[in-house]
């Protein structure tokens, strides 16, 4: 039988920071560590750093492209300068709303894995006329 | 008319219809100035909704639907380069579409929907109440919807309307800081009146002054305050504030439950 599951609730005060470091689902304020989700509490036992508290639900909601995450983007409008997109999926998960996104003609690279932040210039973008899907780390 | 057999003849003297109507409760009965009524909580009970939840505190039924977040219309920037350090943060942060609004079954008169300036106050309300408790920080560049439907005004609608809001975004799986609780307080008019926790309709339309309080619990941080009507000296209001807080936090365990229930039943469905 699995462990009994601790459910938890936005603002519950979970533990100390000395017991604990935080992780996703979570916020720190006056040295302890709250919830911020409605969902079961985990505790992932390092060994030696100190346990990490989280939060999670199943359903995936906080699927949001940040900051350097690798999106799946299909653009929808082409302009001498951008290319304008939708962002469909992040990492491999499916978005349900999606988002849009601007692709500047200097910030494109095709690129496969990486995660910069920032670009180095490269020459004009050539796109098929047909709208292809296109793969890169783009920013939205 | 002898003998007119085609009228129907009514009878010679006619009385007035009030001395058969029947009595109106004259004034509420008397009750303990911090009763809560109880309250029964429900979330995740809307399938199409990303989360909602049902609040019922005596009379009032209130209905809460959370949709999002979803891409902020008004204007989205094209992504510059990461250190772009001009852009303000407030640019990037979430947004709450909060919407209030009263069933035309609500009330004792029916109402048609376009509500007016009255709904419109409330949702401005409910927005100012919940921004303080969510991270709109860590939903950059969309906006949550949240719907609320009075279904029946039984007395202090907007704090069942902003708990159930809370209930519903929590259900939702909004990050927040902490849940917001609600409660309604009103004073009848007179001399010198009490305070009432949680009034009902007849206590809240005879009263001279109104107040509802929005608080954080865990943090124990006012969310939201609007108030009405013309009250008396200041240390009644410092007074009814005080009360209201109160009566917020005997209420956060029942909706601490009420999500803990939606979460298990959330998990016990998520397999099939």
């Amino acid at each position: 039988m699995a462990p009994p599951v601790r459910y938890c609730v936005p603002g519950e005060r979970l533990c100390n920071l000395e017991e604990g470091s935080p992780g996703s689902g979570t916020y720190t304020r006056h040295g302890y560590i709250f919830s911020s989700l409605a969902g079961c509490l985990t505790k992932s036992s390092e060994n030696g750093a100190l346990p990490v508290v989280s939060v999670m639900r199943e359903t995936e909601s906080q699927l949001l492209p940040d900051v350097g995450a690798i999106v799946t983007c299909k653009v929808s409008s082409i302009n001498s300068r951008f290319a304008k997109v939708h962002i469909l999926y992040v990492g491999s998960t499916p978005l349900k709303n999606s988002f849009r996104g601007t692709i500047r003609k200097e910030d494109v690279r095709a690129t496969e894995k990486d995660k910069v932040s920032r670009w180095c210039p490269s020459a004009g973008v050539r796109c098929s006329a047909l709208r292809p899907t296109l793969k890169n780390s783009g920013k939205w | 008319m002898p003998g007119d057999h085609r009228r129907i003849r009514g009878p010679e003297e006619s009385q007035p219809p009030q001395l058969y109507a029947a009595d109106e409760e004259e004034a509420p009965a008397a009750r303990d100035p911090t009763r809560l009524r109880p309250v029964y909580a429900r979330a995740g009970l809307l399938s199409q909704a990303k989360g909602s939840a049902y609040l019922e505190a005596g009379g009032t039924k209130v209905l809460c639907a959370v949709s999002g977040p979803r891409q902020a219309e008004g204007g989205e920037r094209g992504g510059g380069p990461a250190g772009a350090g001009g852009e303000a943060p407030a640019a990037l942060r979430g947004r709450l579409l909060c919407d209030f609004r009263r069933a035309p079954f609500a009330g004792r008169r029916r109402r048609a929907p376009p509500g007016g300036g009255e709904e419109r106050e409330l949702a401005l309300a409910l927005q100012e109440a919940l921004e303080p408790a969510v991270r709109l920080g860590r939903y950059p560049r969309a906006q949550l919807e949240v719907s609320a439907l009075l279904l029946e005004d039984g007395g202090s609608a907007l704090a069942a309307a902003l708990t159930a809001a809370a209930l519903a975004l929590a259900d939702a799986g909004v990050e927040m800081y902490d849940l917001v609780v609600g409660c309604g307080l009103s004073r009848a008019p007179g001399p010198a009146p009490t305070w009432l926790l949680d009034p009902t309709r007849l206590e809240e339309e005879r009263a001279a002054a109104g107040l509802t309080v929005a608080l954080m619990p865990v943090l124990n941080q006012v969310a939201g305050l609007l108030g009405s009507g013309e009250g008396g000296p200041t240390e009644s209001w410092a007074e009814a504030v005080r009360l209201g807080l109160e009566g917020c936090q005997r209420l956060y365990p029942v909706l601490q439950q009420c999500l803990v229930r939606a979460a298990r039943r959330r998990d016990a469905a998520a397999p099939l």
